[in-house]
């Protein structure tokens, strides 16, 4: 018996480079081009893009980040190259996402450092990069500037961008030609809204990956699957205001109740379950790029997405183009 | 008694030491703009005292007044008492406006076929040969000067009961009145001679915070006076609930009383001014919402605030106008409108009865904007309607200058798109004071276009202009500069108020979208959207369009029929076979409670922006934003 696995669609999803190699004008030693799906996650044979991708998430002041990673990855989280090529070569990820978090000190303005922890990810690892910018309004603009600046040619995907504050992430995007990540609180019309205003200053669809805001797995992530799921629906139905890749990071998996009050001893194995099963769910629910924190939930993640798209016929291709 | 001079108009009144200018006033027959019903709060009823001797508190009202006014004399007339011979200068601004009222269009011609009839006939006194008894001799007269017939025709025991005196006192020659009920036909009144050129009826319509009465000479067709006036009920709340929970804790009696009283004020100076005795009056037409009509004729409206929201009464009702007070002819029957919900009541009935929707095959939206708004779709087959809370901003309120249609406030806005000045106009051309929901929604529409604000209607801060600040609190847009304002300050727009017409707008777009989705339609379907009420006399369509408070249809398809209430309440006053409509138009209604369903909060979440999320709702909106926008980039 088969099935039509398009069910009649005849939207696709948008394609979003993420990385610039050499050929293109980049330093990087891989790219990707997410996005191109015809239909839902895991129906269709892969269409030559290594799908979802898995990003390793790192920072430039780790006094933000959880003790948990800090617990496992011990002294690493203060050598910002030494986390980079770990993640690299060692949990073997596919991308790095680098939150500016330096930027939440109170009265930051050191745009210097900025541009050294970008230059210093970018010089230690040949992957693609995510950049996290400031979350505060009075210095938003600088640093996204900065951040542009610095990985010009590099196509990063800059975050993040909300309905009350994306002016200064696109202009960075737009005067350096990085995309730019899309964030709406769970809610289709307002993921749309946010790519209308976006396109409407000039960036274009090609350039936008939608994050529709998840919660971890029992916090939330129903809602964020319910969320996702109708704008791939729509997207797939011809919507090209919602035809682009989605990103998926459950930050607060780390600190749920059940991993925060769990028993020292199983506490890190916690963690990581709770990481992995939000972000295979994710992954079902059809995000392109999934987020994760704790360096064990890589190779687990990644062994269960490639059973199931052996399922969808063959194991993807290998990453790059 | 001292005597009261109203300017420019001269019209005297004496009244007793004591009594204030606003009494007075409305006792002239003027129509004062008294928003708090006379409490001394809103302002709205500026005068001026030329001459003779008042007590008024100007201290405590100061904040009303600007410099050049108190020099003139300035008072409030709700709290200013009359202490000798006076004479008092009233501004227009002080009185109610005539609203734009529709009561023909050329399309629908009303036909004239009142259900109140006089006929005047010169009987045969009976003999020995002729000994039939004085009513049948009666009706039978009525009968051969062109009444119904005589059998269907019937008379109440107060009118029996005077038929033998009156017959032989003048001489058989007398004057019936025949008024058409749901039992037939009814002799309501009769007298001596000819008086049938006296035949009077009015259409009301009660609204919650004003009265609007059309006076009709019912033998010649036209309208003889109108007048308007507050309705006192206010005193006891502003809105409508504060007024049912008044009723609930004091009894209902005063808020009936207040009604009543309300409506004889306007019957009474539009009766004045007509020069017309009100007991000519035999029949008086209502259309008011359905908590207002409750409480007018006694009924306790005290279950309709609660859920499950059940009035006692949807149908139309007629009971004789003197058994609640009203102060017409003792045998003037009333005709109240019928309604559809608690929500939807004898005033939207009106609106319909007024736009024609009901009578086409073809499909129209009619919307009705106040702090609450109403929506009606359908055709001559099938209605589906809904009701919600709008807010006040598209009325001005809740908005930071934002003000009700008087004198000074902004109506009309356009912007340069490259300069980014405002060019506007104010309502009698006075210096601006604020801007009115009109300009709201101009000043929205334009910031849009020129770039001012993006979709969600945030302002763009990174413009470099003057007139783009980030303000104390929100970021914000200057329209008037303070050199030109009557307030001595800058006249601004912040995104905190664009924010509240955005959710203003939204709730009302949602719910013709709700309405459109039970029944099937799409804005193709739709051939005309109707706005009634004050608030669509001064819209711009083309701007309401283009933030999305109405369904794209095309502008030409848009029209306002203003005060449908009052329209609808002549329509049936004029026309008995428009009455009978009315009950079957209510019953065809579906209600559509918007609370009820799932899908409004996702139609209100899509409609929350400009013109809406799904931009194929609004392609020419579209098309014209987008070539604003290229332009502006060569």
């Amino acid at each position: 018996m088969t099935y039509d696995v398009n069910f009649g669609w005849t939207g696709t999803i948008g394609n979003v480079l993420l990385g610039a190699t050499k050929a293109d004008g980049g330093s990087r030693e891989v790219s990707y081009r997410i996005g191109g799906g015809t239909t839902l996650p895991f129906l269709e044979k892969p269409v030559g893009v290594k799908s979802p991708l898995i990003a390793f998430e790192i920072c430039d002041n780790p006094v933000y980040w959880s003790p948990i990673i800090r617990n496992y990855c011990g002294d690493l989280l203060d050598d910002l190259s030494g986390w980079t090529k770990a993640a690299d070569k060692q949990y073997g990820v596919d991308l790095i996402r680098l939150y500016l978090t330096s930027t939440k000190q109170r009265n930051f303005s050191e745009m210097a450092a900025v541009g050294r922890a970008v230059e210093t990810v970018l010089s230690s690892t040949g992957l693609p990069l995510v950049i996290e910018g400031s979350n505060e309004p009075r210095i938003d603009s600088e640093v996204f500037q900065k951040c542009g600046e610095t990985g010009q040619g590099e196509r990063l995907l800059l975050g993040t961008a909300e309905a009350s504050r994306y002016r200064s992430i696109a202009a960075a995007a737009l005067a350096y030609d990085h995309s730019v990540i899309a964030q709406s609180p769970i809610d289709i019309n307002l993921a749309k809204q946010l790519n209308i205003l976006l396109r409407e200053i000039g960036v274009r669809h090609d350039h936008i990956v939608i994050d529709p805001y998840t919660g971890t797995l029992g916090y939330g992530f129903e809602y964020s699957y319910s969320a996702m799921e109708r704008i791939r629906y729509s997207a797939l139905k011809g919507d090209v205001d919602l035809a682009m890749p989605m990103i998926c990071s459950a930050i607060d998996a780390l600190t749920v109740k059940e991993v925060r009050e769990a028993d020292p001893v199983i506490q890190d194995e916690m963690a990581v379950t709770w990481e992995f099963y939000t972000g295979l769910a994710a992954a079902v629910a059809g995000a392109e790029i999934l987020c994760v924190r704790h360096p064990k939930t890589i190779p687990m993640l990644r062994a269960a997405l490639e059973g199931m798209q052996a399922g969808a016929g063959r194991a993807g291709t290998a990453g790059g183009q | 008694m001292p005597t009261v001079t109203f300017l420019p108009s001269y019209r005297k009144i004496d009244v007793e030491r004591g009594c204030t200018i606003l009494d007075a006033a409305q006792r002239a027959g003027l129509n004062v703009n008294v928003i708090c019903g006379g409490q001394g709060k809103c302002g709205k009823c500026v005068m001026f005292v030329q001459a003779g001797k008042t007590s008024f508190d100007l201290q405590k009202y100061f904040r009303f007044f600007n410099e050049d006014e108190i020099r003139r004399g300035a008072c409030l007339a709700c709290v200013t008492s009359v202490d000798g011979d006076i004479q008092v200068t009233i501004p227009e601004s002080s009185l109610i406006q005539e609203q734009k009222i529709l009561i023909t269009r050329e399309d629908l011609p009303i036909e004239f076929r009142p259900s109140v009839r006089k006929f005047y006939v010169q009987l045969q006194p009976p003999s020995l040969a002729d000994p039939s008894p004085d009513l049948s001799r009666l009706l039978w007269g009525i009968q051969k000067s062109g009444g119904p017939v005589a059998e269907k025709m019937y008379a109440p025991l107060e009118v029996l009961r005077e038929i033998p005196g009156i017959l032989r006192h003048s001489d058989w020659k007398v004057t019936g009145t025949i008024a058409l009920v749901p039992g037939g036909y009814r002799l309501i009144d009769l007298q001596e001679n000819d008086t049938a050129m006296r035949l009077y009826g009015a259409a009301v319509d009660l609204g919650s915070t004003t009265i609007v009465v059309y006076l009709w000479d019912l033998v010649t067709g036209k309208v003889v006076g109108i007048a308007s006036n507050y309705n006192k009920q206010i005193s006891c709340g502003e809105d409508i609930l504060a007024r049912v929970n008044f009723a609930r804790k004091n009894g209902l009696a005063k808020l009936q009383a207040l009604a009543v009283e309300s409506i004889n004020t306007a019957l009474t100076s539009a009766a004045d001014n007509a020069g017309i005795d009100r007991e000519d009056i035999y029949e008086v037409v209502i259309a008011g919402n359905t908590v207002m009509t409750h409480m007018l004729l006694g009924i306790d409206p005290a279950y309709m605030i609660a859920e499950p929201y059940v009035p006692v009464v949807r149908r139309a009702l007629s009971v004789a106008a003197s058994r609640i007070g009203i102060a017409c002819n003792q045998n003037c029957g009333l005709f109240a409108f019928p309604a559809v919900s608690d929500f939807i009541g004898g005033d939207i009935i009106a609106d319909i009865l007024a736009c024609g929707m009901a009578e086409r095959e073809e499909i129209s939206l009619m919307i009705d904007i106040g702090t609450n708004f109403e929506v009606v779709l359908g055709n001559r087959e099938w209605m589906f309607s809904c009701a919600g809370a709008a807010g006040p901003a598209l009325e001005g309120g809740e908005v930071l200058f934002g003000m009700r249609a008087n004198p000074g406030a902004i109506e009309k806005v356009t912007i340069d798109p490259t300069t980014l000045a405002p060019a506007y106009t104010t309502i009698n051309s006075a210096k601006p004071r604020g801007i009115t929901g009109s300009g709201l929604i101009d000043l929205l529409a334009e910031m849009l276009v020129a770039g001012i604000i993006d979709r969600t209607g945030r302002i763009n801060t990174g413009i470099e202009n003057d007139r783009v600040r980030k303000g104390d609190h929100f970021p914000e847009f200057v329209v008037v500069w303070e050199r030109e304002t009557a307030i001595g300050k800058d006249i601004v727009i912040t995104e905190n108020d664009i924010k509240n017409l955005i959710m203003s707008k939204a709730s009302v777009h949602a719910a013709c979208v709700t309405l459109m989705k039970e029944a099937g339609v799409t804005r193709h379907e739709i051939a005309t959207i109707y706005f009634a009420g004050a608030f669509g006399n001064y819209l711009d369509k083309k701007n309401a369009t283009i933030i999305g408070i109405i369904p794209e249809i095309g502008i030409d398809h848009v029209r306002n029929i203003g005060n449908g209430a009052v329209a609808g309440a002549n329509m049936a006053l004029i026309n008995r076979s428009k009455r009978k409509t009315l009950d079957e138009i209510a019953y065809k209604i579906a209600y559509i409670e918007l609370n009820a369903e799932p899908s409004f909060m996702e139609e209100y979440t899509s409609s929350a922006f400009l013109p809406h999320t799904d931009l194929t709702l609004f392609p020419a909106v579209q098309e014209e934003l987008e070539a604003t926008r290229n332009h502006g980039k060569e």
